[in-house]
C-alpha cells in the first residue's frame, strides 16, 4: 500500500510539451483513472510513473521518496500493458514466475504465490498453457496476475481493456475493480473510455493537452464539470445560455433559460448577467403535450432507440435544440409535440464552485 | 545516469558494425581509387607519384575496349536469359500455398548451398567437347560434331545463368506474391483477356521485382570471377578475370585497380540507364 | 493444360539448376581415371585417394575453422546491429540498412582487391590469416543482419518493457526474453554465414596468406591442371558437409520454432 505523489511533472519531446506541470496526490489503496482523448498526455504520465520515460522536470514520490532517477526495473511496480505483452516463449506459470525470479524468491515460494494468484484470477489449471493458447480475456487476466504476483507498490494499467469486445470489457471492469479492492493496491489506470473511468475509479483525473482539467470523484466530474471540455468529454451534455434573474439567500442564483428556471449555488459573477449552463440529457422529463404538464413546449425531431434507453433530439419552440435521454416508458416519434420539464437544481454553471 | 549518457547507450550496439565497415570496407574503397591513380611500378606493385595513365590505357588499347564490350554483352545476355527462364518459375512458386512457401524458397536456394567452384566445375564436365552434353547429343545422333560450348562466351553465359537464376527468381517471386490475386480477377471481370491482363496489370505490378532481379543478376555477372575463369579458360577472359590476372600474376596494382573501377563504373552506369528506361516506360503506360 | 505445362517447365528448370551438382557427385564415383559422365563403372577409389591427400584434408579443416571464426564474429556484430536497426534507428533506418548490405551489393572482386591493398598499406598484409577472416566477416555480415532484423521485426518491444517492469536488468532482458524470441533468426543468420564463408572463393583467394588454403581455393588450383575425378570426390564431400550443417541446424531450429 503505497502513497503516490506527482509534483509538477513535466515532459518535453523536443519542442512539444506532452505533460505540462501536473500534480496529483494518490492515497494508499486508491484507484485513480487518467482519462482523456489520445494525445492528452495520460499515457506519457503513466510511462513516467513506471520509469519507461524520463521526466523533464518534477518529482514522483512513492511514500515520500522521489523515484524520478530510479530505473524502471528497481521501482517495484506492476504494469499491465495494452497488448498484455505476455512472453510468448513461456508458459503462464513461467510468465508469472519471472518477476519473482528477478526478486530471487525461492522456488517453493514462487510455486505457492503463482498458484494463489492464478486462483485469484480464476485461471487455476492454465499454468502450463502458452499465451497463444488463451483467449483475449484469459491473456488479460494472466497479465493482471503477472503484475500482482510480485506484490508491487503500485499497479499501473495502460488501457488494458482496449482490445476486448464490449461484453468482455464490461465483465473485466468489474473483475479488475473487485480484485483491486480485495488486494488493496494503489492503482493508476489509463483510459480514453469515460464509462470505464467512471465505473471503476475512486477519483478521476481528466486531462487535456498535457494538463489536468479536473480531478475528483466520478460524481463531481459528471455533475459538476469544471469546464465545457470536461462536460463534453464525459457523457453527453446540453449547453444553454441563461440570464441572471436574481440572487437568493445562501448565494443561490436564479437564472432564466430556454428550459425554465435554474437555481445554481456559488456561481461566478459575470458583468452582464449572461451565464453558460450545462444540462445532462437524462435530467430532462418528457410528457406528451396533451398531458397538460407545466413546462416548455418542444417538437421531437429524431429518436434513437438502444434497448434500455431512448435518445431524443428536440426542437424547443424557442428554437434551441436539445438532447434528451429517457427510459422507454413512453415512446415518442419524430413530429410529436411534447412538454419538457427540468428540475431547477439539475443545471450546472461552468466555473461554479462545486 | 545522466540523460545524455542514457540516450547514447544504444549506439554501442551499432558501433562494432560501423567500425568494421568503415575501416575495412569504406577506407579500402577510397584507397583503391587512390591506387588506380598511382604510377605503375616495375618490380614493385606501384611507384610513387600519380597519373591518369592507367585509365587512358584502358581506353586506348582496343583489347580492353573489346573486353569491356564482351563482358557487358555477357552480362546483358545472362540477365535477359535469367529473366525469361526465371519468370515462369517465379510465377509458379508465387502461386504455391502458404505452407509450402518455405519449401519453395528452399528449393530455389538449394543450389546456392553448393560452392561456386564446385558448380563451375560441374559445368566444365558438362560443356567440354568431350563433355556430357556433347557426348549425349552425339550418341543420340542429334549432332555430328561437338558443339563449341567451352572456352567461349556461350559457355560462360550458360554457366552464369545457372549460377544466378535463383537471384532472379527470388525477387520476382517476392514481387509476384505481393500482387493481390483479386486484381487479376477484377481485370478479367472487366473484359481483359489473359494476355492483356498480364501485360497491363501483372507486369507493371511485378516491375519492382523485375528491376531488382535484373539489376542484381547484371551486377553479379559483371563481377563474376570463378565461373568465367574456369569456363573461359585462357581464351576468353572477362574483365573481372583480367583484373585478377593483372594483380596476382603481374602485380600491376594501379592498372588492375583502374580496370576494376572502370568495370564497376560501367556496370553502375548501365544499371542507372536501365532504371531510367524502365521507370519512364511504365509511367507513360 | 497450362498448369501442367508450367509445372513441367518448372521441373525442367529445377533439373537444370541441379544438373552440374549431380554431375560432380556422379563423376566422383567414376572407376576410371577420367572425368566422364556417365561414369565408366562405379568405385570409391577417388574418395580413398582424397582421404589420403593431406593438402585437401587440411584445406577442409582451414575452411571449417575460418567459417566458424567469421560466423561467430559476424553473428555478434550483425545481431547487435540488427537490434539497433529495428529498435533505435529512427530516421537513419534506410541508411543503416544500405550500409549493412553494402558488402553484398558491391562486387566481391572489388571488395577483395580493395581489402588486399588496404591491409598492405596499413602494414598488416597477408602474413597472417587475419586479413582473410576480416574479408569473410565482411561478406557474411549482411546475411546475419538480414536474418536477425527480420526476426526482430516481429519482436514486440512491450516484451522488453514488461520484463523491465518486473525487475529485469538489460542483460537479463536480452538473455531471457529477447534472445530466445529471436533465436531462429540468429541461427538462420549463422547458418547462412557459415555456408557463405565455407563456399566463398574470391575473397579467400585474394587475401590468403602463404601456406593456408581454403577448400574452394585448393579445388580451384587443382582444377586448373588436374583432370582426375579426385576433385569430384572432394567436391562431393564438401557438399555433404554443407548438407550436414544445414540438417543439423534444421534440427536445432525446428525444435525452437515449435517451442512457441
Amino acid at each position: 500500500m503505497t502513497e503516490v505523489s506527482i509534483e509538477t511533472l513535466t515532459k518535453h519531446y523536443g519542442a512539444s510539451l506532452a505533460v505540462n506541470g501536473i500534480s496529483v496526490k494518490i492515497a494508499k489503496g486508491e484507484f485513480i483513472s487518467l482519462l482523456g482523448p489520445s494525445g492528452c498526455g495520460k499515457t506519457t504520465t503513466l510511462k513516467m510513473i513506471a520509469g519507461f520515460e524520463d521526466a523533464t522536470s518534477g518529482a514522483i514520490r512513492f511514500d515520500g521518496q522521489d523515484v524520478v532517477h530510479v530505473p524502471a526495473e528497481k521501482r517495484d511496480i506492476g504494469m499491465v500493458f495494452q497488448n498484455y505483452a505476455l512472453f510468448p516463449h513461456m508458459t503462464v506459470a513461467q510468465n508469472l514466475a519471472f518477476g519473482l525470479e528477478m526478486r530471487r524468491r525461492p522456488k517453493r515460494e514462487i510455486a505457492e504465490r503463482t498458484a494463489r494468484v492464478l486462483d485469484m484470477v480464476q485461471l487455476s489449471g492454465y499454468a502450463d498453457r502458452y499465451p497463444r493458447q488463451l483467449s483475449g480475456g484469459q491473456q488479460q487476466r494472466v497479465a493482471l496476475a503477472r503484475a500482482l504476483v510480485i506484490e508491487p507498490r503500485i499497479l499501473l494499467l495502460d488501457e488494458p481493456l482496449a482490445n476486448l469486445d464490449a461484453k468482455l470489457r464490461e465483465e473485466m471492469r468489474v473483475f479488475i475493480r473487485d480484485l483491486q479492492k480485495r488486494v488493496g493496491i494503489t492503482t493508476v489506470y489509463v483510459t480514453h473510455d469515460q464509462a470505464e473511468a467512471m465505473t471503476m475509479s475512486d477519483r478521476v483525473v481528466v486531462m487535456f493537452g498535457g494538463q489536468i482539467a479536473q480531478y475528483g470523484p466520478p460524481a463531481d466530474i459528471y455533475d459538476r464539470p469544471a469546464s465545457l471540455e470536461v462536460a463534453q468529454f464525459v457523457g453527453q451534455v446540453n449547453i444553454l445560455s441563461g440570464r441572471l434573474l436574481s440572487t437568493e439567500v445562501n448565494d443561490i442564483s436564479v437564472i432564466d433559460t430556454a428550459l425554465g428556471t435554474a437555481r445554481i449555488g456559488n456561481m461566478p459573477r459575470s458583468a452582464d448577467g449572461a451565464v453558460t449552463l450545462v444540462l445532462r440529457p437524462e435530467a430532462v422529463e418528457l410528457f406528451p403535450e396533451s398531458a397538460g404538464q407545466t413546462g416548455v413546449s418542444a417538437t421531437i425531431t429524431a429518436s434513437y432507440y438502444s434497448g434500455s434507453l431512448i435518445d431524443y433530439r428536440l426542437a424547443l419552440d424557442s428554437g434551441d435544440i436539445i438532447n434528451v435521454q429517457t427510459f422507454p416508458r413512453s415512446r415518442f416519434s419524430p413530429g410529436d409535440r411534447v412538454t419538457v420539464k427540468v428540475d431547477g437544481d439539475r443545471f450546472w454553471a461552468l466555473g461554479a464552485a462545486a | 545516469m545522466s540523460l545524455r549518457a542514457k540516450s547514447l547507450k544504444p549506439f554501442a550496439l551499432i558501433a562494432p558494425a560501423v567500425l568494421l565497415l568503415g575501416v575495412f570496407l569504406v577506407l579500402p574503397y577510397i584507397n583503391i581509387v587512390v591506387m588506380s591513380l598511382r604510377n605503375p611500378g616495375s618490380g614493385t606493385p606501384y611507384a610513387p607519384g600519380f597519373t591518369l595513365s592507367n585509365y587512358l590505357r584502358l581506353f586506348a588499347d582496343s583489347f580492353y575496349l573489346e573486353q569491356t564490350a564482351n563482358t557487358l554483352m555477357i552480362g546483358f545476355i545472362t540477365t535477359f536469359a535469367c529473366l525469361l527462364l526465371g519468370f515462369p518459375v517465379a510465377w509458379q512458386l508465387a502461386k504455391t500455398q502458404m505452407r509450402f512457401r518455405g519449401l519453395a524458397y528452399g528449393l530455389v536456394l538449394s543450389p546456392l548451398l553448393v560452392g561456386i567452384v564446385i558448380r563451375s566445375y560441374g559445368w566444365t564436365i558438362l560443356l567440354g567437347n568431350n563433355g556430357m552434353i556433347n557426348r549425349t547429343l552425339i550418341s543420340f545422333g542429334l549432332i555430328d560434331r561437338p558443339l563449341g560450348l567451352m572456352y567461349n562466351s556461350l559457355g560462360i553465359v550458360i554457366a552464369l545463368v545457372h549460377v544466378f537464376l535463383p537471384f532472379m527468381i527470388l525477387p520476382l517471386m517476392s514481387a509476384l506474391q505481393g500482387i493481390d490475386p483479386s486484381i487479376e480477377a477484377a481485370a478479367r471481370s472487366l473484359g481483359a483477356g489473359r494476355v492483356t491482363a498480364f501485360r497491363r496489370i501483372i507486369l507493371p505490378l511485378a516491375m519492382p521485382g523485375i528491376q531488382a532481379g535484373c539489376i542484381l543478376v547484371f551486377v553479379l555477372s559483371l563481377s563474376a570471377y570463378v565461373t568465367p575463369s574456369l569456363i573461359g579458360g585462357l581464351r576468353v577472359k572477362t574483365m573481372a578475370v583480367s583484373v585478377v590476372d593483372a594483380l596476382v600474376d603481374t602485380f600491376q596494382w594501379p592498372f588492375g585497380s583502374a580496370m576494376a573501377l572502370m568495370l564497376s563504373l560501367t556496370g553502375a552506369m548501365m544499371v542507372l540507364l536501365f532504371a531510367r528506361l524502365t521507370r519512364m516506360k511504365w509511367k507513360a503506360n | 493444360m497450362f498448369r501442367h505445362l508450367l509445372t513441367s517447365y518448372c521441373l525442367m528448370i529445377y533439373a537444370f539448376l541441379l544438373l552440374p551438382i549431380l554431375v560432380v557427385v556422379g563423376a566422383s564415383f567414376n572407376a576410371g581415371a577420367f572425368l566422364t559422365f556417365p561414369p565408366q563403372g562405379l568405385s570409391f577409389r577417388w574418395y580413398v585417394v582424397f582421404f589420403h591427400n593431406e593438402v585437401f584434408l587440411s584445406a577442409i579443416k582451414t575452411s571449417l575453422w575460418v567459417a566458424a571464426v567469421s560466423t561467430v564474429i559476424s553473428s555478434i556484430i550483425g545481431t547487435m546491429a540488427a537490434i539497433f536497426y529495428v529498435q533505435h534507428a529512427g530516421r537513419w533506418k534506410e541508411s543503416i540498412r544500405l550500409a549493412m548490405l553494402l558488402p553484398l551489393l558491391l562486387p566481391e572482386v572489388l571488395t577483395a582487391i580493395s581489402l588486399l591493398f588496404f591491409v598492405y598499406s596499413i602494414g598488416m598484409g597477408t602474413r597472417t590469416i587475419a586479413a582473410m577472416i576480416i574479408g569473410h566477416c565482411l561478406i557474411t555480415l549482411p546475411f546475419v543482419f538480414i536474418n536477425v532484423s527480420a526476426a526482430m521485426e516481429s519482436y514486440d518491444p512491450a516484451w522488453s518493457l514488461a520484463a523491465k517492469s518486473l525487475g529485469a536488468g538489460p542483460l537479463t532482458r536480452f538473455r531471457r526474453i529477447m534472445l530466445p524470441l529471436i533465436k531462429p533468426g540468429v541461427i538462420g543468420g549463422c547458418l547462412f554465414a557459415f555456408i557463405i564463408s565455407f563456399d566463398t572463393f574470391t575473397i579467400s583467394f585474394m587475401l590468403k596468406n602463404v601456406g593456408t588454403a581454403t577448400l574452394p581455393i585448393q579445388l580451384y588450383d587443382y582444377l586448373r591442371t588436374n583432370f582426375t575425378p579426385e576433385a569430384a570426390a572432394v567436391s562431393t564431400v564438401s557438399i555433404v558437409l554443407t548438407l550436414f550443417v544445414v540438417v543439423l541446424s534444421e534440427k536445432l531450429l525446428g525444435l525452437r520454432i515449435h517451442r512457441f
